[in-house]
This record gives structure tokens, C-alpha cells and sequence, in this order.
């Protein structure tokens, strides 16, 4: 027994083996170069903290994904309970409706939004000439509205998908309980259902986040000037610059920013179950 | 990559092109290479039979397309391979129709079609000291730069015929080879007539001409557009009066709409995103061409052009060298003229330029006194700070 487990271990090998000499050694030669280039120190560093730009966008990356996390809360919640809920046939469709747009490019849907969203796009001829609601179309690309309409539709899968498996998971007796206990429907929701699906809603919201932070040709898009995200500058650093060191610099910023969101919350996971 | 010469030469074809040569020179039929070497090896002797009749054939093929392409073979860089790195796209299937394909028919020499140019990935390949491009058409700011870092071979005068060109054209690291412009892009419905804005201060007035305009997100040039705008004359824009010219910036910020790419600035003008914009004088030309009501405006156009370099180490430098030299002929910069309005830095170029091409170039004659260079010299050495700065004012 104990020896086929090993043989099947190898297994594993030609993925370690994509893994490290394509993600591994060239983040780690990236990362090694924050320190090392023009001359090895922490100057780089210096220079971020230094520099007010850089920190505006990194709070700016911050800022963004924590909204199309919170946006996608928001939206995905509902979404996720009606699908666990629903009969099979509404079910399916649900999950069909969520995946679809999954498997299409991100290009694509970044695309088609601003085709949606422009002055003269589909929802501002449809509200201005065709229903008169208003008189000015309305501004929503080329700004933070455009990004968080477009990163939000993009990241909602990564939200509704763990956290409709959490909810299929929750026994529906335990609410009928509360209920015949005379737990009003708010409290019964408050005290049963949300922290029994606070697992599936933090995996989501890490997910989201976590993607979010790296978020690269959506904000570029879609956004205006003031919506910069960090892969922006490190594009802008390598491209236009080829200061690999500075870029570097942002990376390791960038890595580390993930990892503590994911220990933060992996902890805070063990904490609630 | 595509193949200039467009036949498909099969891969290998410098090992095989040789072996052309030896049967040439032995009385044509090469069937016996190999033979020999095929007796030793006993059991492999039918593969090898097969091998060899096959090379054979291939060979003799060679010998009889060598008979019909003598003068290539004759030619100075018969049997070098040249790649030549660009923009991809119309651009450099033009470059590829215009200036490749005479210089590999009439010298030998095999050019590849490769790119985009990608200025880090061609900084790393320098570095390393391999590049696999051995002509790269690059901006001017990076032609500052990088020949500052040492990462060009220099300009080799005795290949490369630099008499008819403007001195203004001829750095010691590359050649330029087109002029293209900023120019005030509007659109026809909105401001029929003649009506538009013909100065960059009326570009910037957005009480007279009301609308959004599609920007270059770049501190290059928008910071001359807008001291230009502010009154400043053009002869004593630089050093650049950076506060002045954000601060004339500012004003426009609200009806501002930023691009990246030049296909981006097209759409935003195709859509009625924008009514006005600054846009490159070929963008506008090719938008027209598909139909959009765009119109252009060349007072106060802002001029720059591109180069082309050898990159340090390059294994085919005489035979790129000679395929610059091809590239700033007349007659080659006409045809790439007369394909896309690219403006030619040859001036007896114009001589074989069609009249419908001519008014849309930049080193045309009346747009060119209208026009201002950028001093690269300026952003050669202010480039950086000023790039932070501009990413400051935008996130403001």
C-alpha cells in the first residue's frame, strides 16, 4: 500500500517541474533583481516609499479591489442563495448563466463594456434618446465607475462558485429549528444561515481580492488616469523605463500583499470553524 | 515570422544552399555526396541510400533554381539572413513591400519579418549578447537612450549612403527612415465647414469648441501642446516650463479622455467619443480611408521620426547595414510613401510620390513649415523624472 502511494507520487513531478522552471525561477530572478539592480541595496525600496505616486497607487490597487470585493459580496450573495435554493432545472440554469461568461476572454468582456458603457454605447442611447429618463449621458467609462463595473462582472464567479457550494452544504433544518424556536426571519439569517456560509463568503471575498490586486488590462481599459493599479506601473516600469530593479521592487510588493491576505485569512478560517 | 522572399525556404537552408554551391562547381549532379560514407555503415545502408537520393533531388533542385536566380547569387549578401524587427501590422507589411523585398532581390540576402518591437525584450536580448534582430526600427526617444547605454553597433557610412539625406536624419547609431505628427484630429459633423480649432490654444478652448478630447497619455508631447497652447512660441519652448504647462493641463482634465495606443485614439474618434484629438497624421489618413468623418488639421503639428539601429552584436551587421542603406533610397521610401502616408526622410522621394499621398505627410513641404520637431535631446535627459511627474499629476 505505502508503496504505491509513493510510485503515484511521482506523478506530481512533471507539474513541479512546470511549476518551478516557469512561475518559480523567473518570479524568483524578478524578485532578485529588486535588490540588486542598478546596484545591489534597497534603493528601490527607498524610492517606493519615497515617491507619493507610488504609494497613491498602490492604496489606489487597495482601494479598487477591496470595493469589487465588496460589490461582489453584494451581488454574489443573492445570486449564490438563489442558486442553492432553487429547483434543478433554475439551477442549472443559474450555474450556466454564472459560467459562461467564465470562460470567455477577459479581453473580450473588457471590450464588450466599453462598447455598453460609452457616450454614445448601448445604456446611455437607450436611456437618453430612447427613454428620455436624461438629458446628458451619463459618464461611466474612463473612470472608477468603469473599472469596478468591469472588474466586477469579471471577478463575480470567483464570489458566487465557493460560495454556492458552502450553501448547498447548509442543513435547511437547522433554520426551521431556529424558526420553531420563534427566531424572526432577519435574526434567524443573522445568527444561523450567514455564519454557517462565512467560509464560502470569505474563500470568495479572498479570491476576488487576491485576483483583484494584480488586475492588469481591465483598470488599463477601462479606467481613467487617476484609476492605476500596481501591474500598470510595473508594465509601465519594464516597458517604457526597463528599470527591472524598481519593477522588481513593486512585485515583491504585490507578492507580499497576497500572502498576508491569504495567511490573515486562512487563520481567520480556522478561527470560525 | 514571415519569409521576405517569400518562396518558403525550407529550414536549414544556408547548410543546404552550401552543398548547392559544391555541385555547382562538380558538374551538377551531387549524388555521390553521401555515397561513399554509405558503403562504411553496412545495415543502415537503405536508409542511407534513401537519404541520400532524397538529398540528392533536393540538391539538384537547388542547382536549377540557382541557375535561375544567378544574380542573387552573385549578389554582395547572397546566403545571409537578415531579421528585421518592427511594428507589425500595415506598417511593416508596407516596410516588408517597400524597402525588404528590393534589397533582398537585388543582394542575395535573405530578410525576416519578425516583431513587434518590444524595447525591453530588445534591451535584454542586447544585453545578453544575442539579439536575434539585426534591424530594429525604433522611436527617437529610444534611440537617445539606448545609444547612450552603448546598445547600438555605429552606423557604418561605407555601406550605409547617407549623401542625400538631411543631416538632421543621420545619428551615429541609426538612420531615420519616416516623419510622422501629432495633428489636431476633428470630427467633420460637429465642425463642418472649416469651423474647427486651428491652434492648440483653440484646442484647449472647450467654451468655443465644446466636446471631449482624446489625449495621448504620455508626458511627450502633451506638455509642449500645452505650453504651445498657453502662448509660448515654439522657439523658446524648451527647456519646458513643466508647472506652466500642468497647470494649462489642468483646465482640460474634465474633457480630457486618455490614450495608449494609436488604434485606441482611432476609436475614440470613430465612435464620437471624442469630437476633437491628437492623433498620428497616419491614424487619421487610415481612419478617413474606412470611412470615418474625421478631418486633419496640420498648423502647429508636432514632428518626430523613427530610426532604424543595428543592435551590439548582431550576426549579420554588413548585410543590416546594407538593408538600411536600402531603406533611405528614394524610390524605396516612395513606395512605402505611396502604400501608407508615411512621410519619407529622403527628400527626393516626393519626386515618386503620388499627389493623392503627398498632402497627408509630414515632411511634405507646406505641412513641414507648419510643423515643430520634438528636441529628443530635452527628453533624452528628462525623460524619467518627468514621466513620474506626469503619472503624479494624472492619480491628482
Amino acid at each position: 500500500m505505502n508503496d504505491r502511494r509513493d510510485a503515484r507520487a511521482w506523478l506530481v513531478l512533471p507539474a513541479i517541474l512546470i511549476v518551478g522552471v516557469l512561475f518559480v525561477y523567473p518570479v524568483a530572478w524578478l524578485l532578485a533583481r529588486s535588490v540588486s539592480e542598478p546596484v545591489v541595496g534597497l534603493q528601490n525600496f527607498k524610492q517606493l516609499i519615497e515617491t507619493p505616486v507610488y504609494l497613491k497607487v498602490l492604496w489606489n490597487t487597495i482601494v479598487i479591489s477591496g470595493s469589487v470585493t465588496l460589490l461582489c459580496v453584494l451581488l454574489g450573495y443573492p445570486l449564490a442563495y438563489s442558486m442553492a435554493h432553487a429547483g434543478d432545472r433554475l439551477r442549472r440554469l443559474f450555474i450556466f448563466v454564472v459560467l459562461v461568461p467564465f470562460w470567455s476572454s477577459i479581453l473580450v468582456r473588457t471590450f464588450a463594456w466599453m462598447v455598453l458603457l460609452q457616450q454614445k454605447g448601448l445604456i446611455n442611447k437607450t436611456l437618453v434618446d430612447y427613454l428620455g429618463l436624461i438629458d446628458k449621458p451619463l459618464t461611466l467609462i474612463y473612470n472608477r465607475t468603469g473599472v469596478l463595473i468591469g472588474m466586477s462582472h469579471i471577478l463575480l464567479p470567483f464570489m458566487v462558485l465557493p460560495l454556492y457550494s458552502v450553501l448547498t452544504r447548509i442543513e435547511p433544518d437547522l433554520a426551521k429549528a431556529a424558526a420553531s424556536l420563534g427566531a424572526p426571519p432577519h435574526r434567524n439569517f443573522l445568527r444561523i444561515y450567514l455564519p454557517l456560509s462565512l467560509p464560502g463568503l470569505v474563500a470568495g471575498s479572498v479570491l476576488v481580492f487576491v485576483i483583484g490586486l494584480g488586475y492588469y488590462i481591465t483598470p488599463a481599459l477601462l479606467g481613467g488616469p487617476g484609476d492605476a493599479m500596481i501591474a500598470q506601473l510595473i508594465e509601465m516600469q519594464i516597458a517604457d523605463f526597463g528599470n527591472w530593479g524598481l519593477a522588481g521592487a513593486l512585485a515583491v510588493i504585490l507578492l507580499l500583499g497576497t500572502t498576508a491576505t491569504f495567511l490573515l485569512v486562512s487563520r481567520s478560517l480556522i478561527g470560525v470553524r | 515570422m514571415v519569409d521576405a522572399t517569400s518562396k518558403g525556404e525550407p529550414p536549414g537552408r544556408r547548410e543546404q544552399e552550401r552543398h548547392g554551391h559544391a555541385y555547382g562547381r562538380g558538374h551538377g549532379q551531387g549524388l555521390g555526396l553521401g555515397l561513399g560514407q554509405s558503403h562504411e555503415q553496412g545495415q543502415v545502408w537503405c536508409r542511407r541510400q534513401f537519404l541520400t537520393t532524397a538529398c540528392g533531388a533536393i540538391a539538384g533542385g537547388l542547382v536549377l533554381r540557382g541557375a535561375t536566380r544567378t544574380a542573387q547569387a552573385q549578389g554582395k549578401f547572397a546566403g545571409e539572413k537578415v531579421v528585421f524587427a518592427s511594428w507589425g501590422g500595415a506598417y511593416q507589411e508596407a516596410s516588408k513591400k517597400g524597402y525588404c523585398d528590393s534589397f533582398a532581390a537585388k543582394t542575395g540576402a535573405t530578410v525576416i519579418q519578425d516583431g513587434p518591437v518590444d524595447y525591453a525584450k530588445l534591451r535584454t536580448m542586447i544585453q545578453n549578447g544575442s539579439p536575434t534582430w539585426d534591424v530594429v526600427d525604433v522611436t527617437i526617444d529610444f534611440l537617445y537612450n539606448a545609444a547612450k547605454d552603448g546598445l547600438f553597433e555605429k552606423i557604418d557610412t561605407s555601406i550605409v549612403d547617407t549623401k542625400g539625406l538631411p543631416a538632421k536624419f543621420v545619428h551615429e547609431y541609426g538612420i531615420a527612415n519616416i516623419v510622422w505628427s501629432y495633428n489636431i484630429a476633428f470630427n467633420t459633423q460637429t465642425f463642418p465647414d472649416g469651423k474647427h480649432p486651428k491652434t492648440w490654444s483653440e484646442f484647449f478652448d472647450v467654451d468655443k469648441f465644446p466636446g471631449r478630447r482624446a489625449l495621448r497619455d504620455r508626458v511627450n508631447p502633451m506638455l509642449e501642446i500645452a505650453l504651445l497652447a498657453d502662448g509660448v512660441r515654439f522657439e523658446s519652448l524648451y527647456p519646458l516650463d513643466v508647472d506652466r504647462a500642468l497647470k494649462k493641463l489642468d483646465a482640460l482634465k474634465k474633457n480630457a479622455v486618455w490614450w495608449t495606443t494609436n488604434s485606441q485614439s482611432q476609436q475614440l474618434m470613430i465612435d464620437g467619443e471624442c469630437t476633437l484629438g491628437i492623433l498620428n497624421n497616419g491614424r487619421i489618413y487610415d481612419a478617413v480611408q474606412k470611412g470615418a468623418k474625421i478631418g486633419i488639421e496640420w498648423a502647429q503639428n508636432l514632428q518626430s521620426v523613427d530610426y532604424l539601429v543595428v543592435p551590439k552584436g548582431s550576426k549579420a551587421k554588413n548585410a543590416a547595414m546594407g538593408l538600411i542603406g536600402e531603406m533611405v533610397l528614394a524610390e524605396s521610401q516612395a513606395r512605402v510613401s505611396n502604400i501608407m502616408p508615411l512621410a519619407p526622410t529622403n527628400p527626393e522621394a516626393f519626386k515618386l510620390i503620388t499627389k493623392e499621398v503627398a498632402p497627408w505627410l509630414s515632411t511634405e513641404p507646406a505641412n513641414l513649415t507648419q510643423g515643430f520637431p520634438i528636441n529628443e535631446e530635452f527628453w533624452r535627459d528628462n525623460y524619467k523624472t518627468l514621466a513620474e511627474r506626469w503619472t503624479a499629476w494624472k492619480l491628482s
